[in-house]
């Protein structure tokens, strides 16, 4: 039976081999259909992601499904023509006020997408996980973002670009405080100043290094992102995650995945992928006596995917 | 009656496992028992029911949100049930693909691969074409018009000859569905350049190194076939296809793909750019003919070019359409022996050209190109 133990473990049991087939398939569909499949394919991707994810022995599973998607994807593409629409017109039409219009509301309008993007993403992305047939949540507030994200941003251009770490602790600290599987909630505690520091640290001592140093400022960035989340449970009980990759793992991982690709001119992509999720997960451990089994279903369904794919559109990688 | 198989089952109100006992009925049903002694079933054909497989996952859920699920890892039922589901027509097109490309990876790799060159080869060029046919000629003159005006900041023009060579042009009919518009500009290089739309700028670099008026007139009939074919609509046509075509195959894959992708892409518009103008060469001679000037006036000027280009740098040559000059000077000559010499020489070009070049002499050699 299902026995509960203080340690529990994710794992990813993908092959190379397979993900290649998934993504020469996902290729050649979106070749065929003149790129209208993207959608499907990115559903398709994920779910395989998903499915070869493990934690505690039981896979994750991505509900996305290629038709929502791509609703999204057309109502991002009509966003962005909208915004790009007015500049470009006015350049063709050679209107001066046109073009300055157009140009504002290219940038602004740009970076008011960001906190939506953001907001959007993980409230489709979590609401179509589910572990164990429990759905994932997200109850963050696009207003309290927006406010974060206009104060921060403002910060961080006064301060030239020295508050963007304090930016990234504090958006971090809202978005996965938010996170929600069932009845129970993450919660991360970062703290902007530990993280400036780390990257201070970590620059310099690249620079002298020659760059050598740089894995193992990777491996303080994931330690720090992992270290500092946990997962609450109803009964007060939680669970710790800790991360054990080294810098020397680091070293192995980055090196050979760009060895990998280069010497097959980028066919071994999709090994180097599944090499790089096996290090992640095999490197994340939760800590703690709470039950994996006592969560509740608690979240609705949210199918709309248009902020996740003008992210993708915008180049914004939300998740890893 | 198919045989039992174990299966995790999440009940969708918690997250606790179950271990559940499965087994297809004759009824076309899942029979589903659970160690508590729950027994369920559920219909196969019904439309609340969805299965997926991955390589070693068959995943059954039933219902509405929050769904109920089955994991099942049992390879033969996979199986059995994936050809179940096909037989009764609940086999989606993906899951069919997907285990055929899954049954011979490397065969299923090499058809791609072949398909994608050939539809580099031959249906990416003729699609360009047809791209390039659809974009009305009035969008040709407004591109050309503003990057002229772009240009002519950094462009320093000679007023007065400009007026010669206009008068020069106008004795020409060389294209037909465009009004071209001759700029002479103050440069040493020896070049000349068209823009879509009809502007035809030429340097004092190479129209000091004329001898004669057919000379010239080769000159404007070369670039004027480029306006009036609308070589950088196609041009352009061509690379944005090509672009597509790359963005639609790596949309999925790394950067080291898309620099090898993309470079290649390049290398193959270059080559594209060499045809061009080899046609520019032909196709200006014919409107040569056509205006009383002697085809073999462009083989005058593919020479008076090679003369002066001998400084171009060994390296640049492969990347450039310079070393192909004999090869088109070759061509030149074939098409003006094919072509003959015009009836009634036209007659009204010598004088403007004496105007425009008092001084028809040669000075010393400095690199040059014209396209």
């Amino acid at each position: 039976m299902f026995v509960t133990s203080p340690m529990k473990r994710l794992a990813f049991k993908g092959q190379g081999g397979d993900l290649f087939i998934v993504l020469l398939v996902n290729m050649l569909l979106t070749f065929i259909t003149l790129g209208l499949y993207y959608p499907w394919a990115k559903a398709r991707k994920l779910s395989w992601y998903y499915e070869h994810t493990e934690l505690d022995g039981h896979p994750f599973h991505f509900h996305g499904k290629g038709e929502e998607m791509f609703k999204g994807f057309i109502k991002a593409i009509a966003l962005l023509l909208l915004i790009y629409g007015t500049y470009a017109y006015g350049v063709y039409a050679k209107d001066v006020t046109i073009t300055v219009i157009g140009l504002l509301v290219m940038v602004v309008g740009l970076l008011l997408f960001i906190p939506l993007v953001i907001h959007g993403s993980f409230r489709y992305r979590s609401s179509r996980s589910s572990w164990r047939g429990v759905h994932f949540g997200y109850h963050g507030k696009l207003n309290e973002l927006y406010s974060m994200c206009l104060r921060d941003g403002l910060l961080t251009v006064i301060t030239f670009g020295i508050y963007g770490a304090w930016f990234t602790i504090n958006l971090r600290n809202y978005t996965l405080s938010n996170l929600r599987y069932g009845s129970s909630s993450f919660q991360y505690k970062g703290d902007g100043m530990d993280y400036f520091l780390m990257n201070l640290k970590g620059y310099f001592l690249t620079l002298f290094t020659l760059g050598i140093y740089g894995f193992w400022w990777q491996r303080d960035l994931f330690n720090y992102y992992v270290d500092n989340l946990s997962w609450n449970f109803q009964d007060g009980r939680k669970l710790q995650f800790k991360s054990t990759a080294t810098g020397g793992g680091f070293f192995g991982l980055l090196v050979v995945n760009v060895l990998i690709v280069i010497f097959t001119l980028g066919i071994g992509f999709a090994w180097a992928e599944v090499r790089t999720m096996r290090f992640v997960l095999d490197n994340i451990t939760l800590i703690g006596d709470a039950d994996l089994n006592a969560v509740v279903q608690t979240e609705q369904e949210h199918k709309d995917a248009m902020a996740d794919d003008l992210g993708d559109l915008m180049d914004i990688g939300v998740f890893f | 009656m198919e045989r039992e198989v174990q299966a995790i089952y999440y009940d969708g109100a918690t997250s606790k496992p179950q271990e559940a006992v499965v087994r297809v009925s004759d009824m076309n049903s899942l029979e589903v028992q659970l160690p508590n002694g729950d027994r369920f079933q559920w219909p196969l054909e019904h439309h609340g029911m969805e299965w997926e497989r991955s390589s070693s996952l068959l995943r059954l859920s039933f219902g509405e949100h929050p769904r109920r699920v089955l994991l099942i890892r049992d390879e033969p039922f996979i199986k059995s049930f994936a050809l179940r589901m096909r037989y009764t027509g609940r086999q989606g097109a993906y899951d069919r693909i997907l285990g055929f490309a899954r049954s011979g990876p490397v065969l299923f790799f090499l058809a791609v691969i072949a398909l994608l060159v050939c539809a580099y080869v031959w249906i990416l060029p003729w699609t360009a074409e047809r791209l390039a046919m659809v974009v009305p000629q009035e969008v040709d003159e407004r591109i050309g018009e503003t990057a002229y005006q772009q240009m002519a900041f950094a462009l320093e023009e000679d007023a007065d000859r400009t007026k010669l060579l206009q008068e020069f042009g106008d004795q020409l009919e060389l294209s037909p569905s465009y009004s071209p518009k001759y700029h002479v500009v103050k440069d040493e290089q020896v070049n000349a350049f068209a823009l879509p739309g009809g502007h035809i700028v030429v340097f004092t670099g190479i129209l000091e190194r004329m001898d004669s008026s057919d000379e010239l007139a080769a000159l404007l009939a070369h670039e004027a076939t480029h306006v009036e074919e609308r070589h950088s609509t196609r041009m352009m046509a061509r690379s944005m296809a090509g672009y597509l075509f790359l963005s639609l195959l790596i949309g999925d894959v790394n950067a080291v793909v898309a620099v090898v992708a993309e470079n290649a892409n390049a290398l193959r518009n270059l080559d594209y750019g060499r045809g061009l103008e080899s046609e520019a060469d032909g196709e200006g001679q014919e409107r040569l003919l056509a205006n009383g000037v002697d085809p073999m006036a462009m083989v005058k000027l593919l020479e008076l070019l090679e003369r002066e280009a001998i400084d171009m740098p060994e390296q640049l040559a492969f990347l450039s359409s310079h070393p192909l000059t004999e090869q088109r000077i070759d061509n030149a000559k074939a098409n003006a022996q094919e072509l003959g010499t015009p009836a009634a020489p036209n007659t009204a070009l010598e004088p403007i050209f004496q105007r425009l070049v008092p001084s028809a002499q040669t000075t010393e050699a400095t690199p040059s190109s014209f396209n």
